[in-house]
């Protein structure tokens, strides 16, 4: 190790001495095992071919077993050897690869018929060589720039493997493979699936106050406390009585249609603690009084998809519900007390069931098509049921306590998602 | 606040409309430096002129209309070239045979805009008639001559297949002129371009034909100044 070591920093440091000047390189495909021919409008290439392949062995170590031979029938080639003529007068560095291209449509056509072969075009300009690259893919070099000349050969073959000849390698496709590739389907044409279900749990925070809205369009809820069991300045919210702000959790499924309308079912939990005063000494019997809030309904979702990359999709949606809400309540007294005051028999009851509405909208993340994470943000609404007769005294009814219970949310998902 | 949104409200119907409908009528290559100066050589004027409406023009110019498409054009060729000598001291005319073998070629000039013409090959000098070799050539594609002409209608590819209406009262003569400054040692185009050249006319004379020509000629000129960097 000791000896190689100066070795290593000799041949980086001459690297950076010697390596070339790229005018432009794409991303053109280095084969593992490939075949490099050169290709050169002069008499003899600059370059030593058989030298050549040791160089590329040396510059990039997953290059396998390289072949180099001199591309005689392109240097035979009458329309070749023009258009060789031609790059070698044209290439400069400021231009790009589009003003290089091969015009004539059999020069094209013979470029097209390499296969996996690669092209590397030498010319020798006295003191620097150009360098060009052709792959079968393009009309057009996929990769140009210069190397300073060195009269020593191999140093020369060293120059120009380093310069355009280190990068990541692909192993080569057999005849049947590449076949078999050519008639896969373009990632791009990809169908939308006729359905896609996802199953997720997630956990978020919910408050009565939306955010970027003043505090005094919720302070007069937010800020009452319960007096006495019962009694605040108002009973139309039910963050009156309760603690607004607080943890919340879901469990959901849903399914979208060709990745535009579906619909979801959730359940979502929380729980809320009264607001007593703890100034009120009527409270000193009590332990703990806090409720459940339990909530299932039904969204539907409008969603749009997103292909960014092949290990991702993104599913922006939005959502518009309804959710029934109950409120299971939890109290307890202190051990030490056995009978209960009046006003904690006479407390206050909110209604059985709440009928109110969701709108939002988020975004699902896809990993590998069935690992999701998702966000999603909205408003919730628990109010009466609407759809009640009408009684003709209903003018001299009291309000229904909590009939506008409204709140924000916004919530981090884990989801597993199926498409069909 | 009223105005921003007024701002938002037009930029969005213009997004949607398009109203940003303009047209690149020239591109240079990188490597265009030096408009030609002094000497020029020209190909492919023989067969680049093409007269439109040519029932108008004959009554207008007393040709019979049999006849008005080859004696016009070989006119306005004349003219164009009276024009073009004018300008350059030694201006080499290469015949027809010089470019008409070439493939011809669609190049580029904007989103929607696309020239087509005969460029010589990669790797193949032109020659004139005495063996020379010029150094640039201009290579006229095509000149079509008309009554109210827009050049949108012929190379904007969304609109060529539009049939445009034939005004009965013509404002104008129209040329329209597509052309490429060919790097001849090179051979790359250095300048590609399309040109417009509307003539007011009340009674057409022949004098009025030479006169768009001249103009055009002089357009060409002026663009091949302005489009070298």
């Amino acid at each position: 190790m000791r000896k190689i070591f100066p070795v290593l920093l000799i041949a980086i440091l001459a690297t950076f001495a010697y390596a070339g000047e790229i005018y432009f390189n794409s991303n053109w495909t280095l084969w593992s095992d490939p075949d490099i021919l050169i290709w050169t409008p002069d008499k003899e290439p600059a370059i030593d071919v058989k030298e050549f392949c040791l160089s590329l062995r040396r510059a990039n170590s997953g290059i396998g077993n390289p072949k180099c031979r001199t591309f005689g029938e392109w240097e035979r080639d009458s329309l070749a050897v023009r258009y060789a003529g031609w790059l070698s007068a044209n290439m400069e560095p400021n231009l790009e690869a589009g003003y290089l291209k091969a015009r004539h449509p059999a020069m094209s056509a013979k470029i097209q018929t390499l296969e996996d072969k690669i092209v590397l075009f030498i010319a020798d300009k006295g003191t620097f060589l150009q360098i060009a690259i052709f792959d079968e893919t393009a009309a057009t070099p996929r990769a140009a720039g210069s190397v300073r000349k060195n009269p020593d050969k191999v140093a020369l073959g060293d120059d120009i493997a380093d310069t355009f000849f280190d990068r990541q390698t692909k192993r080569r496709l057999s005849r049947e493979e590449r076949l078999k590739k050519q008639a896969e389907p373009d990632d791009f044409y990809k169908e939308v699936p006729n359905f896609r279900a996802w199953a997720g749990v997630s956990a978020g925070y919910a408050q009565a106050q939306l955010p970027l809205t003043p505090d005094d369009w919720y302070s007069s809820h937010t800020g009452s406390k319960v007096r006495n069991y019962r009694i605040t300045k108002d009973s139309v919210s039910l963050w009156n009585f309760l603690d607004d702000s607080g943890p919340l959790f879901t469990l959901y499924a849903g399914g979208v249609w060709y990745g535009f309308i579906g619909g979801e079912v959730f359940y979502r939990y929380a729980n809320h603690d009264m607001k007593t005063d703890s100034k009120d000494s009527i409270y000193n019997e009590l332990d703990h009084w806090n409720f459940s809030q339990h909530e299932i309904g039904l969204n539907v979702i409008f969603s749009k998809d997103f292909d960014p990359a092949k290990w991702l999709d993104i599913h922006l949606f939005g959502f518009l519900g309804f959710q029934y809400s109950f409120y299971v309540e939890d109290i307890g007294l202190k051990d030490d007390k056995v009978k209960p005051s009046k006003a904690y028999q006479s407390r206050i009851k909110f209604e059985d069931v709440y009928k109110g509405a969701l709108l939002g909208g988020g975004s699902q993340f896809v990993f590998a098509e069935h690992y999701g994470i998702s966000i999603r943000t909205g408003i919730s609404s628990r109010g009466k049921n609407v759809y009640s007769d009408p009684t003709p005294d209903a003018a001299a009814e009291p309000t229904t306590i909590g009939a506008s219970t409204i709140d924000w949310f916004i919530s981090f998902g884990l989801e597993y998602h199926w498409s069909l | 606040m009223r105005n921003v949104l007024v701002l938002m409200i037009a930029i969005l119907a213009c997004a949607l409309v398009g109203c940003s409908q303009s047209f690149h009528w020239s591109k240079a290559h990188p490597a265009y430096h030096k408009a030609p100066y002094g000497e020029l050589a020209v190909a492919g004027t023989q067969k680049a002129f093409v007269l439109t409406r040519t029932p108008w023009f004959a009554n207008r110019l007393n040709i019979s209309n049999d006849s008005i498409q080859l004696q016009v054009t070989a006119l306005c060729e004349k003219y164009a070239l009276d024009e073009l000598r004018g300008g350059y001291a030694k201006l080499d005319i290469l015949p027809a045979s010089a470019i008409s073998h070439f493939p011809e070629e669609s190049q580029k000039i904007d989103e929607r805009i696309f020239l087509k013409g005969k460029l010589p090959e990669q790797g193949v000098v032109v020659k004139d008639s005495t063996g020379n070799v010029p150094p640039v050539i201009l290579l006229i594609h095509e000149v079509i001559i008309g009554t109210d002409l827009k050049r949108e209608d012929y190379f904007d590819y969304s609109l060529i297949h539009n049939e445009a209406q034939t005004k009965k009262l013509v404002e104008n003569i129209t040329a329209i002129v597509s052309y490429t400054l060919w790097d001849n040692i090179k051979q790359r185009p250095l300048f590609n371009a399309i040109d417009e050249i509307q003539h007011p006319v009340k009674e057409l004379t022949l004098e009025d034909m030479n006169s768009l020509m001249k103009e055009m000629v002089q357009q060409i000129r002026s663009n091949l100044y302005l489009g070298a960097k």
